[in-house]
């Protein structure tokens, strides 16, 4: 690990100050993701922007949901009770991911944030279009079981690790951002992006932007979230689901649903919800669901016949997700 | 910055980007592990004004005006906290080296609900996690401290340092401050085979506070191997201290020594080294082709290389009782199939590493991360060209070994840079670096047909192994030797024929790992004889009892058509472990499977000789002191196997005294004249019988001094006790040389349920049943069981180090390389057969590399008959095993 500067600045404004002036500089957060990527020599940031205490460590309420500061750690957000009684999807997907020990360090702004586990993307001795544009990507035809079946594109077939993003992403949620020129937001299913030609670019916020809040509105419906990973706990997930399901009298009239561990962005299923919306909540409508949503999914070859049994997975978990939604059968 | 750290007021300023764990540990708070440096393992749990955090991703000036609380600050070995207390009563560590970070997460929970989850930040290799989860359990409860346990041979005392280790106050290797040591990292090299041009070291040694670059052009250039045996012979001479031609991602290529890990890191980055890269071969069956490229081809048979113009180390090739493909041909019955095994690594928590300095006189110290540190201290005399008594080696308490340090990683290169400086030098692998540049168990490819006839009666048996040793040969022909011993000798079968071969490839070495080759080939031949029970519709165990070697009957080997001469039956109980294994089995346990989700039932079994042939040496030495005091000098090193509590219980029971009463000193090449090493489930059968012939000298000369019984004070005569002051000092020795061999047995048996729409395999139930001959300390040697067992099902069902098409290791790292977690890993019931064995001490014969060889054919097993479809590739993974529920693409 490369010695670096640390900067603990008073405002959040003049911690963007900071890093917007300098190229190499970056923002700390619980640094769980870039304290390790320092070590592991794939991050080389000259300057840490310290922010945890900066941004917000509470959780208020707004209108019809909540205003999660930055700072609030992943072991208070997954504890609040408003989020446990009124958002259990988030508070599932944050309890499914990572130890307690590091719960209680990542942040709400941090999280999204974390780069993916592409086995090559971490090895700085592999080919990674993500970590030097240009050079390569080693993952395709090599490894690729932690890889996409959607979106993916020839110069990079990473996924995004995070389970919260896959819960965010199917709630209605906005990013609060707060740049060198002043504030704005996002939606959050806008901030992350496919790879496209510019995999090193995760998301769409500048250098020097920074994530103070997340707004997340309270749905109806019930929720379920589920991971399929490789060990019984505590690995990142193959697929993952979220799912808030509104059904009345056996009618959907809403549907939010994202999948993770299959793209570059926690992916918003949108075909599946467009397919269940206004329909009946039945076993076929799920399965019709999942496979409109799945039928533009390419397996990626590689090692061990390749990544191609994630889609049947995916199908699979996504039904089986739905099914848990729906009151009639508990799962 | 201000903090306080265990109610103690503090001050102190971080480098810039330090992280708490090493911060801390420069505050000598050594109770702070490493396990990997990245978050994955938990070792370095510690408490930030009360919440639960791992150091290592702590950056140290977020501390500034905290309370910091370690294991050390919970409770003190005087005065444990209830936790500790726990850990101790349950034995929930065998090596300790995950205790500290564990009990400090342990010591938040309010509640035990959903234990595995709540866990999951806490990785231990050696437990298999029952004795840790019942461990927590009582410390949430608060259960009161358990009542002192008997130290006799079949009591279960504690370990002797356990009120140590569960307070972090232990030492390990690295929990020692060496007041001006250097610091020495390694430049790895980034192709899989090139050779060195050149290397410019003007940048490195320019770097500020780099002392010493090490290259090829001025270290010893002699070769050796970094595997350690009894006879060095036994390991081909193909590594060199560095070499200037890469074999493999991640070989030393140059080692930077500084005032500074950042300084040495920083000179490693300075140098500029000029590769003419070469073609390289990463599959062992492209390895043996002609015109593939060869790794070491100027090596000979006098090398111990066999064949280098193959790339193959080792072949044998035999058979005896006639034509095996004949007798195939004229059974009744045949089954054939070919398993594939993965390379797993050790994944013990404490990393390799030494720390050397030089002594008043002149004499190399070395205190490293050893098995053996008395093979290394000959190898490294050799090496440096100095007599073997200017070469010191001992150990700490060592944390996890496993095989994988019964080689030298460290000590060689710390050795030389002492020599070089004479200043003191320290060398900590980091756990990337236990991935790609030390050992990994051998993956091979095991092709098994058998031949029976129409009752069930073996005919013919046929393997085929082929190894895959990576780039250097340290263990490769004693693991290929071991694989194709106890997994075809156990089953009694006139025509046995097979062909093995043990090739190099551009990849990271493959060494010395419990089971020793053997688990590799059972899965094989277990698979097959469950194939074959299947077919005749027989049950396996009866398979087994109508095919297996009885008590007496030779052990042959398919290359040899007689028994090697110093195996012997010490005690049989094979019979009772199959026994013990299927009343189990039958009797249940009342866990259903998941609806939906389909159930098979599995077993395999094992044998191994209780120590490795070619003899294996142990001295020890009693002192009786005036005051009653036993101080005992064994070679042996404690690394989680429990040697030091059998030791112990072995000298009180001998000497009629009491543990505290005894003084240990271990793992040095001071204590003894010499000790072959931990390996080979030695340390009871081996070292302990040296022990008790040394009390049973001792208990004659004493007894000749004062006719009478033997107390804890002395001797009662008929004219009343008699002092120790007026009978010692005295010393007895004992040594034992391994001559002959006994044997151990080990049946596994579990109840599996599959999802067959994930490929999901869930244990239900898990048996295991042992023959240890007499068990010495049941509660240990449950530990040992367990222990082996999770191993075998991580091997099983998740772990796998994957090899990129470069050669380069893809998953170096515990988020990627799956060690299991306790929610992986079901409770084991553990039976042992009651036996006594004629060669080992009281009875007892090793337990420790066994358990682990017969658990994933029998999960293999339970898969397939779950599924009507064999999984045939380890690990079996969900989308493995999903894949068998899948018509038509199902493997050969
Ligand atoms: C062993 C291990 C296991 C894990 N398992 C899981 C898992 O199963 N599921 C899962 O979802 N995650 C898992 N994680 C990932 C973990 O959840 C993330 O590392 C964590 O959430 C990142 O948060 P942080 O605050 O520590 O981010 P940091 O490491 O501090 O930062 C991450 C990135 O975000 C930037 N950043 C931080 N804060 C802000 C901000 N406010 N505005 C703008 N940029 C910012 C940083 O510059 C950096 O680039 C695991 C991590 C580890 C180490
Ligand atoms: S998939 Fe993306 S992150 Fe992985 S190696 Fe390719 S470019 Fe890099
Ligand atoms: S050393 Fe910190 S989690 Fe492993
Ligand atoms: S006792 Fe847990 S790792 Fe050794």
């Amino acid at each position: 690990m490369r010695p670096f500067a640390y900067d603990r600045p008073d405002t959040a404004a003049a911690a963007v100050a900071a890093v917007a002036d300098r190229p190499d500089a970056a923002f700390l957060g619980g640094g769980t993701n870039l304290v390790d990527h320092l070590r592991l020599g794939i991050a080389d940031p000259g300057l840490l922007v310290d922010v945890t205490s900066l941004t917000s460590t509470e959780i208020v309420d707004i209108d019809g949901g909540l205003r999660i500061g930055a700072g609030v750690t992943n072991a208070d957000l997954a504890a609040d009770p408003r989020v446990r009684a009124r958002l259990p999807v988030l508070a599932a997907a944050l309890l499914s991911g990572a130890s307690g020990q590091l719960r209680n360090m990542a942040t709400t702004g941090g999280n999204p944030l974390q780069r993916t586990r592409c086995p090559y993307f971490q090895d700085p001795a592999s080919a990674c279009n993500k970590r030097v544009p240009g050079s390569g990507c080693a993952a395709i035809g090599g490894a690729t079981r932690n890889h996409a079946i959607l979106g993916a594109s020839e110069h990079c077939i990473a996924t995004h690790p995070s389970d919260m993003a896959v819960a965010l992403a199917a709630l209605d949620t906005q990013v609060r951002i707060l740049g060198p020129d002043g504030g704005r937001t996002l939606a959050f299913t806008d901030l992350h992006r496919l790879p496209g030609d510019t995999p090193e670019q995760d998301t769409e916020l500048a250098h020097g932007e920074l994530i103070t809040a997340i707004d997340v509105s309270y749905p109806r419906g019930r929720h379920a979230y589920r991971k399929v990973r490789d060990r019984a706990s505590y690995a990142f997930a193959l697929v993952s689901v979220a799912a808030v399901l509104d059904v009345v009298d056996g009618t959907v009239l809403d549907a939010r649903i994202a999948l993770g561990g299959v793209a570059h962005t926690p992916w918003r299923a949108v075909r599946a919800e467009d397919t269940l919306r206004g329909g009946p909540a039945t076993e076929e409508a799920f399965a019709a669901a999942a496979e409109a949503e799945l039928a533009d999914a390419r397996p990626q070859p590689g090692f061990d016949g390749g990544n191609a049994f994630k889609i049947p997975l995916a199908r699979r978990t996504l039904t089986a997700t739905l099914r848990q939604t729906t009151p009639r059968e508990t799962a | 910055m201000k903090f306080s750290i265990n109610g103690v007021a503090g001050s102190g300023e971080p480098q810039p980007g330090q992280c708490l764990r090493t911060f801390l540990r420069d505050q000598e708070h050594f109770e702070v592990k490493k396990g990997c440096d990245a978050g994955d393992c938990g070792a370095c749990s510690v408490l930030v004004d009360g919440a639960l955090v791992r150091s290592c991703l702590y950056p140290a000036v977020r501390a500034d005006g905290a309370e910091i609380t370690t294991v050390s600050g919970l409770g003190t070995p005087e005065d444990l906290h209830p936790m500790q207390q726990a850990f101790v009563d349950h034995f929930g560590f065998q090596c300790g080296f995950c205790t500290a970070g564990m009990i400090v997460a342990a010591s938040t929970l309010d509640s035990t609900d959903d234990l595995p989850r709540r866990m999951k930040g806490n990785l231990c290799r050696c437990t298999g996690y029952r004795s840790v989860r019942q461990a927590i359990e009582a410390g949430v409860r608060g259960d009161p401290p358990r009542p002192a346990p008997g130290c006799g041979v079949g009591d279960s005392p504690n370990p002797p340092a356990a009120r140590r280790v569960v307070t972090g106050t232990e030492p390990y290797t690295f929990d020692l401050a060496v007041p001006g040591s250097l610091h020495l990292r390694v430049l790895a090299a980034p192709h899989a085979h090139a050779r060195i041009r050149s290397i410019d070291t003007s940048a490195a040694e320019a770097v500020p506070g780099v002392v010493l670059v090490l290259t090829h052009e001025n270290t010893p250039q002699e070769r050796y191997s970094t595997g350690r045996h009894e006879h060095r012979e036994d390991d081909p001479d193909d590594t060199r201290m560095l070499d200037d031609v890469v074999r493999h991602v991640g070989q030393r290529v140059a080692a930077v020594v500084a005032e500074s890990v950042a300084a040495a890191e920083a000179g490693c980055r300075a140098l500029v080294v000029d590769y003419e890269v070469l073609p390289a071969v990463v599959d062992p069956e492209e390895a043996r082709r002609p015109g593939a490229p060869l790794l070491h081809p100027d090596r000979t048979p006098a090398d111990r290389v066999d064949e280098a113009g193959r790339n193959v180390v080792l072949a044998v090739h035999g058979g005896h009782g006639g034509d095996v493909d004949a007798a195939l041909a004229a059974s009744a019955h045949t089954v054939s199939g070919t398993w594939r095994t993965s390379r797993v690594s050790h994944a013990q928590l404490e990393t390799h590493g030494a720390i050397g300095w030089l002594e008043d006189d002149g004499r190399l110290v070395l205190r490293a991360s050893t098995q053996v540190p008395f093979l290394t201290r000959l190898e490294l005399a050799r090496l440096f060209g100095l007599p073997e008594d200017r070469v010191r080696v001992h150990t700490a308490r060592v944390g996890g070994g496993f095989g994988g340090k019964q080689e030298i990683f460290a000590e060689d290169l710390v050795g030389w840079a002492v020599l070089r400086t004479g200043r003191p030098v320290s060398y900590e692998l980091s756990r990337t670096d236990e991935f790609q540049r030390t050992s990994v168990r051998h993956p091979m490819r095991v092709g098994v047909t058998l031949g029976s006839t129409a009752d069930g009666v073996l005919t013919a048996m046929k393997v085929d192994v082929l190894s895959d040793t990576g780039a250097y040969g340290n263990h490769s022909r004693g693991v290929l030797f071991h694989a194709i011993a106890e997994s075809v000798s156990v089953y009694r079968c006139p025509v046995k024929h097979v062909d093995a071969e043990v090739v190099y490839t551009n990849t990271v070495p493959s060494g010395a790992f419990r089971g020793y080759g053997l688990g590799q080939v059972i899965l094989g031949v277990e698979s097959a004889m469950d194939e074959l029970a299947i077919e005749l519709g027989l049950d396996p165990f009866e398979l087994r009892r109508r095919n297996v070697v009885r008590d007496g009957d030779p052990l042959l080997v398919a290359q040899h058509a007689e028994p090697e001469p110093d195996l012997v039956w010490g005690s049989y109980g094979l019979d009772q472990c199959l026994d013990l294994a299927e009343e189990a089995l039958a009797r249940g346990n009342g866990v259903e499977p998941p609806p939906g989700w389909r159930v098979g039932e599995g077993m395999a079994l094992a044998l191994i000789t209780t120590v490795p042939p070619f003899g294996h040496v142990a001295h020890a030495a009693i002192h009786l002191e005036p005051d009653g005091t036993y101080r005992v000098d064994v070679g042996t090193v404690e690394f989680g196997n429990g040697s030091q509590t059998v030791f112990t219980q072995i000298v009180a029971s001998t000497l009629n005294t009491t543990v505290d009463r005894i003084v240990l000193r271990v793992a040095d090449t001071d204590a003894v004249a010499y000790d072959t090493g931990a390996f080979a489930s030695a340390g009871t059968a081996v070292a302990g019988k040296a022990l008790h012939g040394a009390a049973l000298d001792l208990r004659a000369q004493i007894l000749s001094r004062a006719d009478g019984v033997l107390e804890r004070d002395g001797v009662r005569t008929a004219a009343g006790l008699v002092p120790f002051a007026e009978i010692g000092p005295l010393t007895g020795t004992g040594a034992e040389f391994g001559e002959q061999r006994s044997l151990s047995s080990n049946v596994h048996a579990v109840r599996v349920a599959v999802r067959p729409e994930t490929g999901e395999v869930r244990i239900l139930q898990s048996v295991h049943a042992a023959d240890a001959g007499t068990v010495m300390n049941p509660e240990q040697c449950r530990g040992q069981v367990e222990g082996g067992v999770a191993q075998g099902i991580g091997s099983a069902l998740y772990e796998e180090v994957l090899i990129g098409e470069h050669g380069e290791v893809l998953n170096p790292v515990f988020r990627t390389y799956r060690v299991p977690q306790m929610a992986d890993i079901p409770d084991t019931e553990v039976y042992f057969a009651t036996t006594s064995d004629t060669l080992g001490p009281y009875g007892a014969k090793s337990m420790s590399e066994s358990p682990y060889n017969p658990v994933a054919p029998a999960i293999g097993n339970a898969i397939r008959r779950a599924l009507g479809a064999r999984p045939y590739e380890q690990p079996f993974s969900r989308d493995r095993v999903w894949r068998l529920t899948q018509p038509r693409i199902m493997e050969p």
